[in-house]
């Protein structure tokens, strides 16, 4: 049986050996573009993830929901924003390097041009007395937000006294010594890692 | 091979070492040197941008307001405002850190900071994850893979922590303020209403006076 469409190193394969269907034809490069720039736009409200999942998986039928989610764990298993790391993603699952940057472009054009004006204009503008003054309420607004990321995963460890030591060693080293993230990953990586590292032969995550 | 930013980190621990903290060195190259040294200032700190872009804000700062001098503590404090409000990814904070850096050489050059400020941070970790990407199938059951995961995760909590007290403490704000951090922090947790209405009903209130630094 021929199969018409490219197989892409990330497709799963089905246990027959036949590759598993993901919808409609793969995206060109000049589709992948206009797509992304289609989740940009359309997320400028907010909702950047659900936005993407529903544009790529469901609108342009491009991946399968379990290839949008494989994305999701290997965008938060690496460096990199989340949100970046998603378009490279579904970029690379078509055409590689090129697709990634095309997917990245795509995104990211519209938005990036629009921070740098309003960047401008804050850099022009700031010292006004009127201004500042706005700024000084909103950001604290930001500061509450900043706040909360560490309470929205804090729950997933709760049944883990070595994680909260790990967390809190970390926080302490931040806060109380000062200490640089670049020294302080490079140390406490490794250590976490070997404790972490699995046993038994057993591969299974902890539910989250 | 060294990043420029391990390299830039030694003066820091040699008067952390004395008791002190680093002292401002603000780049005094000329235009295109400057340039460069923020690209590398990025390029070295985009493989360590675990867990999302989040974690590298207490760095970001570090670098915009001490290190290098870039940034007053409450025009960093703006930008990371700004960059949340925005629409797009909260990265893109990092285009404005450079369009700081590069601001007191004039308009041009601090649009030419900020995109090669963005592409430096961008650039390591994609090329990682197309990388990654492109070899799944293999990785996805490493035991590496399932340690890294399972290990970075606590880090990344104590490093967030670190990172909302950090930026708290840079809105350096008032009582009325304070109260409204924690109250947004709060709802954030419990509702989902869009962080962009605190940010103008806080602006709201800044511009009433009510809070203020």
């Amino acid at each position: 049986m021929t199969d018409p469409q490219p197989r892409s190193p990330l497709s799963p394969a089905s246990p027959s050996g036949a590759p598993a269907s993901t919808g409609s034809t793969p995206p060109t490069l000049r589709q992948l573009f206009v797509g992304m720039l289609q989740v940009a736009l359309s997320a400028f409200g907010g909702g950047l993830s659900a936005w993407s999942q529903r544009i790529v998986v469901e609108e342009r039928r491009w991946m399968s929901n379990e290839e949008f989610l494989t994305g999701l764990t290997v965008a938060r298993l690496f460096p990199g924003p989340n949100q970046i790391n998603m378009a490279v993603y579904v970029g690379a699952f078509f055409h590689g390097l090129r697709g990634a940057l095309v997917a990245l472009a795509g995104m990211l054009l519209v938005p990036f041009t629009l921070l740098m004006a309003l960047g401008l204009v804050y850099f022009s503008l700031h010292a006004l007395p009127a201004i500042d003054r706005v700024l000084a309420g909103v950001v604290a607004a930001a500061a509450g937000m900043a706040l909360s990321m560490g309470f929205k995963i804090l729950g997933q460890y709760r049944g883990d006294p070595i994680a909260l030591l790990l967390a809190a060693g970390t926080l302490v080293a931040m806060e109380g010594f000062r200490v640089r993230l670049v020294p302080l990953v490079l140390v406490a990586g490794p250590l976490a890692m070997a404790w972490y590292w699995p046993r038994g032969g057993t591969t299974r995550l902890p539910k989250p | 091979m060294f990043p420029p930013s391990l390299i830039a980190l030694l003066p820091s621990f040699a008067s952390l070492a004395a008791g002190q903290l680093a002292d401002c060195a603000p780049m005094r190259l000329n235009d295109l040197g400057h340039l460069l040294q923020v690209m590398g200032t990025f390029l070295g700190l985009s493989l360590f941008s675990l867990g999302g872009g989040n974690t590298l804000l207490n760095e970001y700062h570090h670098i915009s307001v001490e290190q290098f001098c870039w940034l007053t503590p409450s025009q960093f404090a703006d930008l990371y405002a700004l960059a949340e409000a925005a629409p797009g990814p909260s990265s893109m904070l990092v285009g404005l850190l450079g369009m700081g850096a590069g601001w007191p050489e004039g308009p041009g050059w601090a649009l030419l900071s900020a995109y090669g400020a963005e592409l430096a941070i961008l650039l390591p970790s994609t090329l990682l994850m197309v990388v990654a990407c492109l070899r799944w199938n293999r990785l996805r059951d490493s035991p590496w893979r399932i340690a890294f995961e399972r290990g970075l995760g606590p880090i990344t909590l104590g490093i967030l922590f670190a990172v909302g007290l950090k930026i708290l403490h840079t809105a350096d704000t008032n009582t009325p303020g304070l109260v409204v951090s924690l109250l947004v922090c709060v709802l954030m947790l419990r509702t989902r209403i869009s962080p962009l209405w605190f940010m103008a009903a806080a602006g709201v209130l800044g511009g009433l006076g009510v809070i203020n630094r």
